[in-house]
């Protein structure tokens, strides 16, 4: 494999234009993950391999950026009391399981199908998540603004609920989050499904964050703190994976890192000015958005695949640049909607210290 | 004005000094590009090499980005930063019975 991968590896010239470029990109990734807990990965990736970064050498340089953008984000909200870390590594540490199991599941379809089947296989996944979760994340926070009760305390879901009310002795463990116990069993699948996600679309959160909210009963502000903490120990075990291999371009991951270190610090801050139901509409709306980016590129595939009529060159680029403006869309709206929140909660916060003050008669 | 009264104490001297430390980090890896590109991808026990560099950022470009922010007077809520005592949090914890206090005296 060592071998393989030295072949495959063809690290790319860095420019003052590409260093830009990367940054910037990491800054907004950064600023939506420490916003929702995950989403800048599926920008990132494909982001540098325009630039000519082979495909392998992108996710894993991705990845080996992500664990301490992770972090960094996980300790900022953890400040604000956001994080649950008992749930993050018990979940994170089966997520690792279903990235090694994720990975493996696509290695077998690129061998029997190759790099065509592959990306249908990734391209369908998305698709099909994208739909079914972030439709239901989407409609939730709609739901909950047009009810006028976005400042209440969150609802637990029925599910949550029931799982919250299962018993199996010898499994159940108590979590801050939740304010329940709940069986470690019912965490096992989800973590899987979420580490599996992460092998195959490159953003485990989009599982796990609906997961932690819908399923377990986790508030959506702890629930996309605590995916920090599953996003640190999936990166981790994946980046050593990756390592292993030769496969990360240490110049990438730093540059990324650069960017979204400023953008994650920020992205966390943001979730002390904002109503909670706001974690659900953004990371609804960029999956949303993202779908219709990834549904783009089914018909490219199928083409390849000889399943539909060949499609003409002009065709395919036009549906390749149409996909990657869409998915760039959805993550500088995340970005907008996450500093004009900031923007106005840290307006109405000024003027309520200035009225305090001027009632106390401090000035 | 009172936006300037309640500003507290800003870090500058932190972030100049992490700015500093990210800024050598950041030149050694762009000035050492190939060295650090032949060491960092040999796989096997070198896989240690890109993880620790990674650690290494997070904490030094991390702390500089905190700093960063502050100094520009970009900070959480301040109602939100609240450092919650574990202990007090937990509820599945049973108080143990406190013995009775009870007089042992001799007439």
């Amino acid at each position: 494999m060592q071998d393989v991968a030295h072949e495959v590896v063809k690290f790319i010239d860095l420019n003052y234009a590409n260093i830009l470029y990367l940054f910037a990109v990491g800054f907004v990734g950064g600023l939506v993950s420490g916003f929702i807990g995950s989403g800048g990965a599926f920008v990132l990736t494909p982001g540098m391999m325009s630039l000519g970064v082979p495909g392998l050498v992108a996710v894993a340089s991705n990845m080996c950026h992500k664990f301490p953008k992770a972090l960094v984000g996980a300790l900022k909200r953890a400040k604000y009391g956001q994080v649950d870390v008992k749930l993050g590594i018990i979940f994170g540490i089966f997520a690792e399981a279903g990235v090694f199991y994720g990975a493996t599941v696509q290695e077998n379809i690129k061998k029997a199908f190759g790099d065509a089947g592959s990306n249908l296989y990734v391209s369908v996944a998305f698709v099909v998540i994208l739909a079914v979760v972030g439709s239901f994340v989407l409609r939730d926070a709609i739901k909950t603004y047009r009810s006028g009760k976005t400042d209440e305390e969150e609802k637990t879901s029925k599910i949550a609920r029931w799982v919250q009310s299962i018993n199996i002795p010898g499994t159940m463990v108590y979590f801050r989050s939740l304010k329940a116990k709940v069986s470690v069993l019912f965490i096992i699948p989800l973590a899987f499904a979420t580490g599996m996600s992460a092998a195959t679309i490159a953003v485990g959160g989009f599982i796990g964050v609906p997961s932690l909210i819908y399923v377990l009963g986790a508030p959506g502000l702890m629930g996309s703190a605590t995916e920090l903490v599953i996003a640190f120990v999936m990166g981790l075990g994946g980046s050593f994976k990756y390592a292993l291999h030769g496969l990360v371009d240490f110049r990438l991951t730093a540059i990324i890192l650069a960017g979204s270190l400023f953008g994650i610090q920020l992205g966390a801050m943001g979730t002390t000015y904002v109503k909670p139901f706001m974690i659900k509409f953004v990371m609804g709306a960029i999956m949303v958005i993202v779908l219709f980016s990834r549904a783009l590129m089914i018909p490219i595939y199928l083409a390849q695949l000889g399943l539909i009529h060949p499609m003409s060159e002009t065709t395919v680029k036009a549906f390749k640049s149409s996909s990657f403006a869409i998915m760039a869309f959805a993550l500088l709206l995340g970005a907008f909607i996450i500093l004009r929140a900031m923007w106005q909660g840290r307006r109405a916060e000024r003027q309520a210290t200035i009225h305090e003050a001027l009632e106390k008669g401090n000035i | 004005m009172a936006a300037d009264r309640i500003k507290s104490k800003k870090p500058v001297v932190k972030m100049v000094l992490f700015g500093v430390c990210s800024a050598i980090v950041y030149g050694a890896v762009l000035s050492y590009q190939g060295l650090i590109t032949a060491y960092f991808t040999r796989g096997a026990l070198y896989a240690a090499l890109p993880i620790a560099g990674a650690f290494t950022l997070s904490y030094v470009h991390g702390h500089f980005t905190g700093y960063f922010w502050s100094v520009l007077g970009i900070e959480a809520k301040k109602s939100a930063v609240v450092r919650q005592s574990p202990e007090a949090e937990r509820t599945d914890r049973i108080e143990r019975p406190q013995p009775r206090p009870r007089l042992r005296a001799q007439l």
